[in-house]
């Protein structure tokens, strides 16, 4: 399991990033924690730095939008999913499995 | 000078000064690069996104507002290898300023949010790399910007030059000018120096002469005397005038702070360099300029009339009117000087008569910032 933050450290609406390879981002809606590979698909921009309307994640470079909860692009310019993983609260702490859950099409 | 001139004249500025790209060019940096610059009515930034784009001096100044509420300034280039960020004049943008270039993007308030391969040059400052700020101050509803990274005191050099000329720091806020609305907007392309515009504001020497509807109105202005000669004082509307209207008709009530003292007068105030105001009763009539060359000035003209009048769908046109008239017998006058500034018989400049001397202390003060 990857260590990420304190639970009280990821406020709604906001992402942390781990660095790693590849770097993953666990984002907040609502207080449900969803966890996805940082890394837009289409260029390298780092999704934690979008933007975040309910569970869509909007790439700050080309407005390409990711589901949350299954990786998917919502429309172009991405066509590749990111991949989504498990996300562990424990003792309030956030972990993110560091198996990868495969993508659902 | 050399030639002597007796005493009822005054020399103006040589010809030159209105010709000359390189004097126009060190007027771009000592004036409007270094002093308070009026640029954008602040309701028409009203909302998060807003934006606008001016070229003050030799620079391309954005202004947006951010989703905290507040206006902000910055140089219009991108920090990675200099496009231009903002082309339109006017815009929206959802949620940030993204350079068309290779994407660098920044946020409302200016801190780089976005870049391509962003995260592996953790060493990028994102304040540091963000768009370059410009001072910015809100005052009677427009944002004022100075490009000097000291600036004069705004106080001084901005509030200051309408206390001076009505003679209290106070009086300006009657006229609750920053809750005013825009009834109506012209936007004057002249083919004119930004100094001869100035040089008429000043001046009513023109105003028998050019300006019938305006002395019609303002029987005082036929004698030549500018509400500019004087301090406080307040040009007295005709007996017959009901309102500062094209043909004396009725205005619109007293904007609310205007008293009886200020009522039935006509006030005028020149904010050094590119600004100038006028005062009635039941509205202002507020001037940008925007030099653009040095025989070309775009003059942006707003009506500003309280709430009630504008939401009101209330008929305007006949305040409008009439100073639309004085405006464009103004420009006109001017468009006939500009030709002839590069003229040998004004190689040496003009003269100054006596109701047009304070215009010589405007000459001092450019000519002190140039030299
Ligand atoms: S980098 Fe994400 S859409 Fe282009
Ligand atoms: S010049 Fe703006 S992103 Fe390259
Ligand atoms: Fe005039």
């Amino acid at each position: 399991m990857i260590p990420v933050c304190a639970l009280a450290d990821i406020r709604p609406g906001e992402a942390v990033r781990v660095d790693g390879d590849p770097p993953i981002s666990v984002f907040n809606v609502d207080g449900e924690l969803y966890a996805i590979d940082d890394t837009c698909t289409h260029q390298d921009a780092s999704l934690a730095d979008g933007w975040l309307e309910g569970c869509l994640i909007e790439c700050p470079l080309h407005a390409s939008c990711f589901d949350l909860r299954t990786g998917q692009p919502t429309g172009p310019p991405a066509k590749v999913p990111v991949r989504t993983h498990e996300v562990v609260v424990q003792d309030g702490h956030v972990y993110v499995l560091a198996v990868a859950v495969p993508v659902t099409t | 000078m050399t030639v002597s001139l007796p005493p009822s004249l005054l020399a103006t500025l040589p010809g030159r000064f209105y010709t000359d790209p390189s004097i126009f060019a060190v007027e771009q940096e000592r004036v409007f690069e270094s002093m308070w610059f009026a640029v954008a009515r602040s309701s028409d930034l009203a909302t998060p996104g807003r934006f606008e784009t001016a070229d003050v001096g030799r620079e391309s100044v954005l202004i947006v507002r951010g989703r905290d509420g507040r206006l902000r300034a910055f140089l219009n280039v991108c920090r990675h290898r200099g496009a231009k960020l903002c082309v339109e004049p006017a815009g929206e943008t959802k949620r940030q300023l993204q350079c068309p270039y290779h994407a660098w993007t920044y946020g409302l308030d200016g801190k780089l949010v976005a870049a391509p391969n962003l995260t592996k040059m953790p060493d990028i400052d994102r304040v540091e790399y963000g768009l370059i700020p410009v001072h910015l101050r809100e005052w009677l509803g427009y944002a004022w910007v100075c490009l000097a990274g000291d600036p004069p005191s705004f106080e001084d050099t901005v509030v200051g030059a309408a206390r001076a000329r009505l003679g209290d720091a106070e009086m300006i806020n009657h006229w609750e000018v920053d809750t005013l609305d825009v009834g109506r907007r012209i936007v004057y392309d002249v083919k004119a120096n930004w100094k001869l515009i100035i040089e008429n504001f000043m001046e009513c020497y023109h105003c028998a002469t050019i300006h019938p509807e305006l002395t019609e109105v303002l029987p005082e202005f036929a004698d030549g005397y500018a509400a500019q000669y004087y301090v406080g004082h307040g040009a007295a509307f005709a007996e017959e005038a009901q309102g500062f209207t094209v043909d004396g008709s009725e205005g619109f009530d007293r904007i609310g702070g205007v008293g009886e003292e200020q009522d039935r007068k006509y006030y005028a105030i020149t904010v050094n360099p590119q600004v100038f105001i006028n005062l009635v009763p039941d509205h202002v009539i507020f001037h940008r300029m925007f030099p653009r060359s040095a025989d070309r000035t775009v003059v942006v003209c707003d009506w500003l009339y309280t709430k009630e009048v504008v939401a009101g769908g209330k008929d305007v046109s006949r305040s409008v009117e009439l100073f639309h008239r004085v405006n464009r017998q103004d420009f006109d006058a001017c468009e006939r000087c500009q030709p002839a500034m590069s003229s040998r018989a004004y190689a040496k400049g003009g003269v100054l008569v006596p109701s047009e001397h304070h215009i010589a202390a405007f000459h001092d003060w450019l000519t002190a910032k140039l030299a």
